[in-house]
């Protein structure tokens, strides 16, 4: 979901975002090996049709190349010189070797952020994951119609282009026009009345956290229903006459059976939440004072921004290797199930 | 591409035409010299880039009638640009070529000089009409004695009060020295329903800056060749015990925000407010309170001979060192910057480049605004000083800090960010 919108959004020359989305690339064609596994003994047939599928495959990995890999390239490039408005007015190329790498390990601001980003990751994922799974599975429960209702709604939330959607929030929590303080102020609750919701760290992240936790949750849901529609009727029975309860259910039935699927959903929110960048810069860019300022806003902020485009690209690749990190782990996780299986 | 050849056949045509007019005319010397010029510039374009809301109504107009009569045959192109993400804008159009004449923000046009995009037009001053330029006003087009950019237009903050407010505390007339001014505001204090005598939150950096410009402080000093940050002196000291004592009238404005959070226009409209130090568009919606019922005067100084310095904000026209046609630029600059255009800055409530036009610059605002523009500065012209203004800007957190807590401390740790930020690598 939000990285497909997302990728589309930046086309533009911005090589944090761009560079990042490789990384979801990466995940696609991991999970896309399993079926290669079961390797075909090599029959008599021509060459041809032997590499038939390397041809067939070429496009998609020159597409890759091409849109992926080049800016990524570019930004390791960019991110090892000295490249602010003067090298890039008069055409220079200046060669800087670690020193954009040691100034932002070495900064107390980098290290601020990249833990505020983690705790602000991790509370979107639990949000999303919780959620998603509840409306999943009530998703499963409802009646023919309902779950016709419940699964538009979700699309259309789902369908809802990044921008578009971060435009109706910042109107929704608008200081003095927005719907949210003037129905808390009809409930009573006087003082809300003109609330500036981007004036404090904590309510910008109420609003950004909300934002993506509505935008996220159909991706979920979807699945989970979808992943519960493989669990056989007798299973459940069983575990009725059992005398299980509802939570028993899931924690002895669902979950073990869904856990890939839980696996899977859960590694690609971490990485679409980690590496969201439209809707904390949209809502109020990283304000107030740099308070909400996650990973990649602030490789925007600096690259961009500051117009210190080596030191901005140096962050944008501490960013990589902090997901690839992530994904080196998830892919431990898919091995050993392959090899248990 | 061929619509705009047929066109510049065209001109070129009425152009010869003008030209053979001139030739069988009496006076040769004048008119050959601008005869041989529009052939030159037959059929050439000049782009120019202003900041959305600059120029005034009919200033444009009238700039392009006496661009069109100084050379005719050539085209000019003003585009407004938007200040949303305009500093990579301005970056990729000089790294481009794509721009021959560009308004910059006076506290980025340092930073833009020493990148090698903008001219050095110091040999032009005198000609594009900068000998009498205001020292002051001119200074953040300098750089290294250089000029690179001509002063354009300014304005500055200035005490904007609710009349009947003041009127209800019994004033009549303005205070002419900070202790009237602290005088004032007791005296509003005791208003039924007001909240706060002078709105001022904590982090209002633009005041302090002003009151450390008046006490002779800077925010950074060059010391050797490094720059070194200039809170911890005791000028700053000096304009810190003022900027706090005029933010003690504020009972209810946040000590760790900037005036922008909230706006501080939308409290003032609330009619709590006695005053705000602000801007001439920092005024609230004529329905929330009515233009008539805002007063404005300078920021007093200690003694009554002068108003307390403020800071200089405003924009200077510069040409891009990669332009093809520096003549034309030069020729544009010139007609921008004469006395008939730039009065039309003056009358549009702006502070003009040149004291002898201060007599026709119009409304309440800026009459208020002129003479404190006389002693008013510019943020050091350093070209890294745009380092210090990203956010987190150091000198707001020292104003929070110093507040709230320890002076020399909270002076310290600004001092040591701002000189990191200076010295940075270009």
């Amino acid at each position: 979901m939000a990285v497909h919108s997302q990728r589309v959004q930046t086309q533009s020359p911005e090589p944090g975002m761009t560079a990042v989305a490789v990384t979801d690339e990466i995940a696609t064609t991991g999970a896309e090996r399993t079926p290669k596994k079961g390797r075909r003994p090599a029959d008599g047939r021509s060459l041809g049709a032997r590499s038939a599928p390397y041809l067939l495959l070429l496009p998609a990995i020159a597409a890759t190349v091409f849109l992926l890999g080049w800016p990524l390239l570019k930004i390791a490039v960019v991110s090892f010189q000295n490249l602010n408005k003067r090298q890039f007015i008069q055409h220079l190329t200046e060669w800087n070797g670690f020193a954009n790498y040691t100034e932002q390990l070495g900064s107390s601001e980098f290290w601020t952020i990249t833990l505020r980003t983690v705790v602000f990751t991790a509370v979107n994922v639990v949000l999303i994951m919780v959620f998603g799974s509840l409306i999943g599975l009530l998703l499963d429960r409802l009646g023919k119609r309902m779950r016709l209702a419940l699964s538009v709604a979700l699309l259309l939330a789902w369908a809802m282009p990044i921008v578009a959607a971060t435009t109706v929030y910042t109107w929704l929590f608008d200081q003095h026009y927005g719907v949210v303080n003037w129905f808390l102020d009809k409930l009573g609750w006087h003082s809300m009345a003109d609330f500036s919701w981007t004036s404090g760290e904590y309510s910008t992240f109420f609003v950004v956290i909300l934002l993506i936790v509505w935008q996220s949750i159909p991706f979920v849901a979807f699945n989970t229903y979808a992943g519960l529609t493989t669990i056989p009727k007798e299973l459940y029975e069983a575990a009725r006459m059992d005398g299980a309860g509802s939570f028993k259910v899931f924690g002895s039935v669902i979950f073990p059976i869904l856990k890939p699927f839980f696996l899977a959903t859960t590694f690609l929110e971490v990485i679409w939440v980690f590496k969201s960048f439209t809707q904390v810069y949209l809502i109020n860019k990283g304000g107030p004072d740099g308070l909400t300022r996650t990973l990649p806003v602030h490789a925007f902020l600096e690259g961009f921004g500051a117009q210190r485009f080596g030191v901005g690209s140096a962050i944008a690749v501490l960013t990589i290797l902090m997901l690839s990190l992530l994904m080196a782990y998830y892919f431990r996780i898919i091995l050993k199930q392959e090899d248990e299986l | 591409m061929k619509r705009q050849l047929i066109a510049a056949v065209g001109v070129a045509a009425m152009v010869v035409g003008l030209a053979a007019c001139g030739s069988d005319g009496k006076s040769d010397d004048s008119k050959s010299g601008s005869s041989s010029a529009a052939k030159n510039f037959d059929g050439k374009t000049l782009t120019v880039w202003l900041m959305d809301g600059s120029a005034p109504k009919g200033w444009e107009d009238s700039v392009k009638a006496d661009f069109t009569a100084a050379y005719p045959g050539a085209k000019l192109d003003i585009q407004t640009q938007k200040w949303n993400g305009i500093g990579q804008k301005v970056t990729a159009a000089l790294s481009e070529g794509s721009v021959d004449v560009l308004e910059i923000g006076n506290t980025q046009t340092a930073g833009y000089a020493a990148t090698g995009g903008l001219m050095d037009i110091t040999k032009d001053k005198a000609n594009v009409g900068g000998a009498d330029w205001a020292a002051n006003l001119n200074e953040s087009s300098t750089l290294d004695g250089k000029q690179y950019a001509a002063p354009w237009y300014f304005t500055n903050r200035v005490v904007t009060y609710n009349k009947d407010i003041w009127g209800k505390a019994g004033i009549t007339t303005a205070p002419k020295t900070l202790d009237e001014f602290y005088a004032d505001l007791d005296k509003v204090k005791t208003v039924q329903g007001v909240t706060d005598p002078l709105y001022m939150p904590g982090q209002e950096w633009y005041a302090y800056f002003g009151l450390l410009t008046s006490e002779g402080g800077k925010f950074a000093k060059k010391d050797g060749d490094k720059w070194a940050g200039g809170l911890s002196s005791p000028e700053a000291q000096k304009a810190f015990e003022t900027y706090k004592k005029l933010q003690s009238y504020s009972a209810t404005a946040p000590k760790d925000k900037d005036e922008a959070t909230p706006q501080q226009k939308d409290v003032f409209a609330k009619g709590n407010i006695g005053t705000i130090i602000g801007l001439g568009w920092e005024i609230p919606k004529p329905e929330e309170l009515s233009a008539d019922k805002i007063g404005y005067f300078p920021l007093p100084g200690k003694t009554a001979d002068k108003p307390s310095s403020v800071f200089l904000g405003g924009s200077n026209l510069a040409i891009a060192q990669q332009t093809k046609n520096p003549e034309l630029a030069k020729g544009f600059l010139k007609i921008a910057m004469s006395d008939k255009n730039e009065g039309l800055m003056a009358g549009a409530g702006l502070i003009p480049n040149k004291t002898s036009l201060n007599s026709q610059v119009v409304g309440d605002f800026a009459k208020a605004a002129l003479p404190a523009s006389a002693n008013g500065a510019t943020t050091p012209n350093v070209p890294t000083w745009s380092n210090v203004e990203n956010e987190p800007n150091p000198i707001k957190d020292f104003l929070t800090a110093a507040l709230t807590g320890d002076y020399a401390a909270a002076a310290k740790k600004a001092d040591d960010e701002i000189a990191k930020r200076l010295n940075q690598k270009q």
